[in-house]
């Protein structure tokens, strides 16, 4: 792999004389490169992302594009996804119920069913309500890459794509060939705030390679003090009353064109009264057929086996389930590529998967089947024309459902880096598919797709090879949301999902990068504002017609690494965001929910302050051989940002966790190469 | 907010005409264009090798930092012109990417005479040129010949550098 660079090293040296010999031997002509030599930022920016599928660089892949490295991560001393995705423009984290966290994407909340979340190929959204939750959960020190396409993603990746996808690509599939165990230590005043470990193995061989990841981990929510929304209960110290407990395990082989993969994960997470458990293991056998040159067909079968949401009393009187169910894919597809010339490509493929969702209780979830069926069929292609003057990119996805019915959505866009300047123009349609749930609990029996219209224009310019300043607006209209339901004031409580007629956001990200030889960093900017049609009205802030609950209308973030040595280097790091609104107090309504003749009290919007989260992580590699040593502190000035519930769902914000000091200790043994 | 948007959008744009990053190695170009020279013969060549560059570029800079150089015996002349009337009867004439659009006129000009055309913009070779450079996914530079518009011109190419081409017609 080195000796094509040493190769291209050695060229440019040569031509760095000023009297170079034109009379060069000619084989050595064809390793020239066309083109200057490169930064490390432009190494960066050159390397093709595989969420492009269409082997495209990220200043030219049809997406809004954001690639973290592993550099990036270990130097910065993230404890968990959540940090490195916070510092992604247009990124935040907010509450579902339980003390569930999910993610924000350019001011929406997109925790059901909008961002696809994808560890080595492999998508992590739940069957029953496609979420995702974060908080302490993946093996953040396990990661080589993530990839986030800041945009919609359905064309190629389906219904759960609409908003959003982030690609992780782990060390262990990617770049570890050896055995390496890293362990994370985070400690509040008055609380151990988290104890994770990772033991990565991985071997790779001409015609074969293996790897695995496994992590183990104990957190909390938050050791703050919580008081519920309608003050039911005490004031509960979340240090001892909640639980962030993640345990994954990843397997992959690959023999010649044969890949498996298969993973198990199971996160537990609490609130002070309730358990919230998601439990799953899948499977992924998928064979690369090279027919020519030119064609390639991949063949794949999947199996995901699910138990989400699984709800636990957690008084010492009721600790029978409340909700337990289990989801079953399963899952065949084959894809392909079609390489027709240099300048003309396409992918393409065709799916087929049967969900089957299962009451475990018995208690009529499902009807009186106590089980539902999904079948689903999708096709998508996507063809790449590479011209002088742009690239253009043209592709669509079909899905049929036995349930809700068809979805079609096109895509456009043309992209291309024109020397030190880049542009990209981007239309997308984009869907999310009702998920089990969503059709289960859909009112009158019926629920449409939602459908959004997403365009998007960068513009990018490197001023240096060290710097690279881009630019992008955005504007998203979804129509058909998805909107969850809740009635308390009959017992038992009604729930149901309904279309609601539109919400959306419009809005502008900044990102500036710079790396040095001995210091890098990354400034991001992200403004996003509610679109005035805006109809769901869980989500509107009365009077601040321009956010949603629990979205900051400005983000800024700065994250930078500066190398003391070779081996010890200092990541301080930024998060700026303005005023947010909440449910975070009640008020006497207008009605008597309960009956008693007095109105009764409601969830009542309030603000949150702007908060600066201060972050610095101290690095020192190879401290023995192989050994990292870090060492931290998150929220130095201790600002606790709380984490809001994205809608009224009933549950206060959770209290943001004070500072927490973070030690990281990794060891990598590498194999010799044979 | 809009305002303040166009206003950085606008600076952007107006930024492309002033900034260095990593751009087009404009000294690989000019090094093919003297291995070609070197590696091709002409039918009725005696003295100096002449190229012409019709249009504006870099690669002019690049070769005329070797002009006065021998070349298979011959002393490289350089010189530039921006109209296709003025091109003379040089040896090679590279044609600049931004006078793509005058590949016609050039070669209504040069037809039949011993004059080779290297394009800078990919595919012109098919139009007539007799090279036009190619840059691969992997960001190396190649080239692809016309050799039957070569011969047309009584200009031979050594099969060392014609083995060498990503395509060849």
């Amino acid at each position: 792999m080195l000796k094509p660079y040493r190769n291209i090293l050695f060229l440019s040296v040569l031509l760095s004389f000023p009297l170079f010999s034109y009379s060069q031997d000619l084989d050595s002509l064809m390793n020239l490169n066309a083109f200057t030599e490169e930064s490390d930022l432009q190494k960066i920016l050159n390397k093709n992302v595989s969420v492009s599928t269409q082997n495209l660089t990220t200043r030219e892949t049809p997406g809004i594009l954001s690639v973290v490295t592993s550099e990036e991560i270990q130097n910065s001393g993230a404890r968990d996804l959540t940090d490195v995705l916070r510092l992604i423009p247009g990124f935040d984290v907010a509450q579902d119920n339980q003390f569930v966290m999910g993610l924000s994407v350019r001011g929406n909340w997109a925790n059901e069913g909008k961002v696809l979340v994808l560890i080595d190929g492999q998508p992590m959204n739940e069957l029953l309500y496609q979420t995702v939750a974060m908080g302490n959960r993946f093996p953040v020190d396990g990661i080589e890459r993530i990839e986030i396409i800041r945009g919609p993603g359905s064309a190629i990746y389906g219904g759960s794509a609409e908003y959003g996808v982030i690609n992780i690509i782990t060390k262990a599939a990617d770049s570890l060939n050896g055995v390496a165990v890293t362990g994370t230590g985070g400690f509040h005043a008055n609380a151990v705030g988290r104890t994770n470990g990772t033991i990565m193995a991985a071997q790779k061989f001409e015609k074969a390679a293996w790897d695995l990841t496994v992590f183990q981990g104990n957190g909390i929510v938050s050791d703050g003090k919580y008081q519920d929304l309608y003050q039911e209960q005490d004031v509960q110290n979340l240090a001892k009353k909640t639980e962030a407990d993640p345990t994954t395990v990843n397997l992959g082989v690959r023999v010649g064109n044969l890949h498996f993969r298969t993973m198990f994960d199971n996160f537990s997470t609490s609130d002070p009264t309730t358990f919230t458990k998601t439990k799953g293991y899948f499977g992924d056998l998928s064979y690369n057929l090279k027919l020519s040159e030119k064609v390639t067909l991949t063949p794949e079968l999947r199996y995901f086996y699910q138990r989400p949401w699984q709800i636990v009393p957690r008084t010492e009187e009721n600790q029978d389930d409340a909700f337990k169910a289990r989801a079953v894919r399963l899952q065949g597809q084959l894809s392909g590529t079609y390489t027709i010339s240099r300048k003309v490509s396409m992918v393409f493929g065709g799916l087929y998967f049967h969900d089957r969702g299962t009451d475990e209780l018995g208690i009529g979830l499902f009807g009186d089947d106590q089980k539902i069926d999904l079948e689903n069929y999708a096709f998508f292609a996507q063809g790449l024309f590479k011209h002088r003057l742009a690239n253009a990119t043209v592709g669509f996805r079909y899905e049929k459902n036995n349930r809700y019915g068809a979805a079609f959505v096109p895509r456009l866009a043309l992209t291309k880096k024109i020397e030190n300047f880049h542009f990209k123009l981007l239309y997308s349609q984009a869907f999310r598919a009702p998920s089990i749930q969503n059709i289960n609990l859909a009112l009158n029996g019926k629920v449409k797709p939602e459908r959004s219209d997403v365009v998007e224009v960068e513009l990018g310019y490197q001023f240096t090879p060290e710097m690279l300043l881009s630019v992008n607006v955005f504007s998203i209209t979804t129509k058909n949301v998805l909107i969850y339901h809740l009635d308390n004031s009959v017992n038992p409580f009604v729930e149901w999902y309904e279309n609601d007629r539109k919400s959306g956001t419009q809005g502008v990200e900044v990102v500036y990068s710079i790396r040095k030889k001995g210091w890098y960093a990354t400034a991001t900017y992200s403004f996003n504002q509610a679109i005035s049609s805006n109809t769901v009205a869980t989500y509107t802030v009365p009077g601040h017609d321009n956010q949603y609950v629990g979205m900051p209308v400005h983000k800024a973030t700065i994250n930078a690494n500066f190398y003391i040595t070779p081996k010890l280097s200092i990541a301080p790091s930024f998060i700026f965001a303005t005023a947010r609104y909440a449910y975070n107090h009640t008020a006497i309504g207008d009605e008597d929910i309960d009956g008693d003749g007095e109105p009764d009290a409601v969830a009542s919007l309030g603000k949150l302050d702007p908060y600066v989260l201060a972050n610095a992580f101290l690095n020192y590699r190879d401290a023995l051989p192989g050994l990292t040593v870090g060492v931290g502190a998150y929220d130095i000035f201790n600002a606790r940002p709380a984490i809001p519930q994205a809608y009224n769902g009933d549950y206060a914000p959770i209290p943001g966790r004070s500072r927490e000091y973070v030690v990281k200790l990794s060891y990598q043994l590498n194999f010799k190469k044979k | 907010m809009k305002t303040r948007i166009y206003s950085l959008l606008l600076f952007l744009v107006c930024g492309v005409t002033t900034a260095h990053a990593q751009t087009t190695n404009y000294q690989v170009y000019a090094l093919f264009v003297i291995n070609i020279a070197k590696y091709s013969a002409w039918p009725t060549q005696s003295g100096d090798l002449h190229v012409t560059v019709l249009g504006k570029s870099k690669t002019y800079d690049e070769l005329m930092k070797h002009e006065g150089k021998n070349v298979n015996g011959h002393i490289l002349k350089v010189t530039q012109v921006d109209n296709a009337a003025d091109i003379g009867q040089p040896e090679i004439i590279y044609l600049a990417d931004g006078k793509s659009s005058a590949l016609d006129d050039v070669l209504r000009a040069t037809q039949g005479k011993a004059v080779m055309i290297i394009s800078e913009r990919e595919g012109l070779f098919k139009k007539g040129a007799g090279f036009s450079f190619v840059v691969m996914d992997n960001s190396t530079l190649r080239f692809d010949i016309n050799n039957t518009e070569l011969e047309k011109r009584q200009i031979k190419v050594s099969k060392n550098l014609t083995a060498l081409a990503n395509t060849m017609m």
